[in-house]
């Protein structure tokens, strides 16, 4: 059983977040609240969402699972005005999602999950560098080094005690120094590690700019990047693998 | 063998090839061109080339969709048509920089502007050219499809222009040119079997009938000359295509299936370097474990095709894929991006393996004329022969062939997307 109403912004928000990785997701309907976890094709990013039951205006759910094509189901909220509620129900038999937005109702077909490529374990890891600073900064950090390159080296220099973005091309090259007094909290820690933009882009547009963005870093190490959507009922959590300039 | 033994095996003949090379260097394709005038003057009856065979087309892309369309015949040389048809033959013959530019102008292109979907009135109400089998267009499409030269009859439009163009790295020099009024067959084309399958199967997209003849054993050479004709794909999207793009699109969607075959294909375990010189081109191709991920560099020395001022900086280009492909056209290195790929992707699905894999291409002084993307293709498909040299990592494999490279390591790393690093993946850090 799945029945609930949620705000557009919410639901697109949470879609856009999982889009930028996957084209099609598992949803776990739980009674607290939506859950979708996944990994890209060649496994390098991954994305862990919650949505809770709070966020959403009503919200009834028993613990199922459906399977979704992304591109359509952030169609259809793409329908809906700025403000506007979208239903969302599920038929249990005919394995349909009802959706309706003002009058108009959508019928989905939803995927077999079994066909959805297998749920990634989250890894423990153990990163010694932390960082929070506001979506804005991510978003100039990314933008700045899109400019000259495709990777963008993300660390934090333990004995001077900053975060640092760098990004070398072609020619030119880029290079951000944040102090703790220009972020929220630096836990500093040896970490430098190098990424692709072409993920770290994605990944970006899904950050609101007024959001606090937690970094966990390390030397050659996946990134995690945590932050807070609908109002801090929505929680996302990234994960990329970095490009290894070492062997 | 270790990548440093490989290297040092390599020099001292590659050296002297180049040196041989150089002094080959010359010029004196003006003679050849006289000798093509006095061959045409014999084969013209009035404005009529009789006795005429074509091995093959080509389709411009000026002024497109309203494109010339041409029809290619060795004058005064037909009984050796099959030999001015591009392919891997050329390479296999070890033709030089020379041989490719004699056979280039040796061609007469006869041509005869056309609309790319609509060629006649008959087409005009359905744009297509599913249906059109006649006129000079319909010829055309004939001597696109067969597969060994076909005899005609062209009409000419005035004389030839025989002045010798260079051409670009992908459209290749051009040779002497002529307009023509008709084409008319002399003798039935043959047409292969599978062929006719892709043709008479106006239901079958594009994409999937290209990738049937490749993996029926049809060189990307032939497949290149059917898409150009518009001799495949859906019956309402048959149009005519300029040779250019249509060698582009046959490497990159022929590449796209074979990368399909080898995506879940276990990797290599070692980091492999093979190299290959030719026509004053000389590539490193450095093969490492982990899942697909493919960049070209090119390196364009000073004073060779595309680079003219002897004493400019080297000029380099790059372009890179991850384990899912690529959305958009290269931006840089173009052609040479699909045709290089080409070549590591049937090596890979041979072995049934998947790599990350940077190409190296440099691009010497004695590149004096281009010849054609085939170049690319060909010496890197033929650069996978005898042994490697092995490396530890792939960074000491890159740091090792940046010696031999007209550019500094640092510049190398500046430029390239794998050079600066490798793509990791999560499992490595203990998820799946």
């Amino acid at each position: 059983m799945f029945k609930a109403i949620v705000s557009a912004e919410t639901l697109s928000s949470a879609l856009d977040s999982v889009s930028v990785l996957v084209d099609e997701c598992k949803i776990h309907l739980e009674e607290e609240g939506l859950a979708i976890r996944a990994v890209d094709p060649a496994n390098v990013g991954m994305v862990d969402l919650s949505l809770d039951a709070a966020a959403f205006e009503s919200y009834e759910a028993d613990g199922g699972l459906i399977g979704v094509d992304l591109s359509r189901l952030e169609d259809i909220a793409g329908m809906a005005e700025s403000g506007q509620l979208i239903q969302l129900e599920l038929d249990e038999e005919t394995r349909k999602l009802q959706i309706q937005i003002d009058g108009l109702e959508y019928t989905l077909a939803l995927i077999d999950p079994d066909s959805i490529r297998q749920e990634p374990d989250i890894p423990d890891l153990d990163l010694p560098a932390e960082v929070v600073l506001e979506g804005k900064d991510v978003n100039r950090s990314v933008k700045a080094a899109d400019m000259v390159s495709d990777h963008i080296a993300l660390g934090v220099d333990d004995a001077e005690e900053y975060f640092y973005v760098d990004a070398e091309g072609d020619t030119d090259d880029v290079h951000l120094e944040l102090t703790e007094a220009d972020l929220i909290s630096l836990q500093v820690g040896p970490a430098h590690s190098l990424f692709s933009l072409d993920y770290l882009k994605d990944m970006n547009k899904a950050i609101p700019s007024d959001t606090e963005v937690t970094l966990e870093l390390g030397e050659e190490f996946p990134i995690k990047m945590h932050f807070g959507f609908a109002e801090g009922q929505g929680q996302v959590t990234y994960m990329l693998a970095p490009r290894i300039q070492s062997d | 063998m270790r990548l440093d033994e490989y290297i040092e095996d390599l020099e001292p003949d590659e050296e002297a090839e180049r040196r041989r090379l150089a002094k080959e260097k010359s010029y004196a394709i003006t003679d050849h061109i006289a000798e093509f005038e006095r061959k045409f003057d014999d084969a013209l009856s009035g404005d009529t080339l009789v006795g005429s065979t074509a091995p093959s087309i080509f389709v411009g892309r000026s002024n497109y969709p309203d494109i010339p369309v041409g029809l290619l015949s060795p004058v005064g040389d037909e009984d050796a048509a099959e030999e001015y048809v591009t392919d891997d033959s050329w390479y296999r013959r070890g033709y030089a920089i020379d041989d490719v530019l004699q056979r280039r102008t040796g061609l007469l292109n006869s041509s005869k502007r056309a609309n790319v979907d609509s060629p006649g009135i008959a087409s005009r109400l359905a744009p297509s050219v599913a249906d059109v089998w006649d006129g000079f267009v319909g010829v055309q499409r004939e001597v696109a499809i067969a597969d060994r030269p076909v005899d005609l009859e062209i009409g000419l439009d005035g004389k030839p222009d025989l002045g010798l163009d260079a051409g670009t790295d992908v459209a290749t020099p051009r040779g002497p040119r002529a307009t023509a009024r008709s084409a008319d067959l002399t003798e039935n084309p043959h047409v292969p079997r599978p062929v006719k399958k892709t043709l008479e199967d106006d239901d079958w997209q594009a994409q999937g009938a290209m990738t049937y003849l490749y993996r029926r054993g049809f060189d990307v050479y032939e497949i290149d000359s059917i898409l150009s004709a518009g001799a495949l794909g859906q019956a309402e999207n048959r149009r005519l295509v300029p040779t250019r793009w249509s060698i582009t699109a046959v490497d990159d969607t022929v590449g796209q299936f074979l990368r399909g075959r080898i995506e879940n294909a276990p990797s290599i375990d070692e980091v492999q370097v093979w190299e290959n010189e030719y026509v004053g081109n000389r590539y490193w191709i450095v093969l490492a474990p982990g899942t697909w991920e493919f960049e070209l560099v090119e390196m364009k020395a000073p004073g060779s095709i595309w680079n003219p001022d002897p004493h400019g900086d080297v000029w380099m280009a790059s372009a890179a894929e991850g384990y899912e492909g690529r959305s958009g056209y290269v931006e840089e290195t173009a052609g040479a991006y699909y045709a290089a790929r080409l070549g590591v992707l049937e090596y890979l699905e041979s072995i049934g393996r998947q790599a990350k894999c940077l190409v190296l291409r440099e691009v010497s002084d004695d590149y004096w004329a281009p010849v054609g993307v085939w170049q690319v293709r060909e010496s890197v498909r033929n650069a996978f022969e005898g042994e490697y040299g092995a490396a530890e990592t792939f960074h000491d494999a890159v740091s090792a062939v940046a010696t031999q490279l007209p550019i500094s390591h640092a510049r190398l790393r500046r430029k390239s997307e794998l050079a600066a690093g490798l793509q990791s993946n999560l499992s490595a850090f203990g998820t799946n």
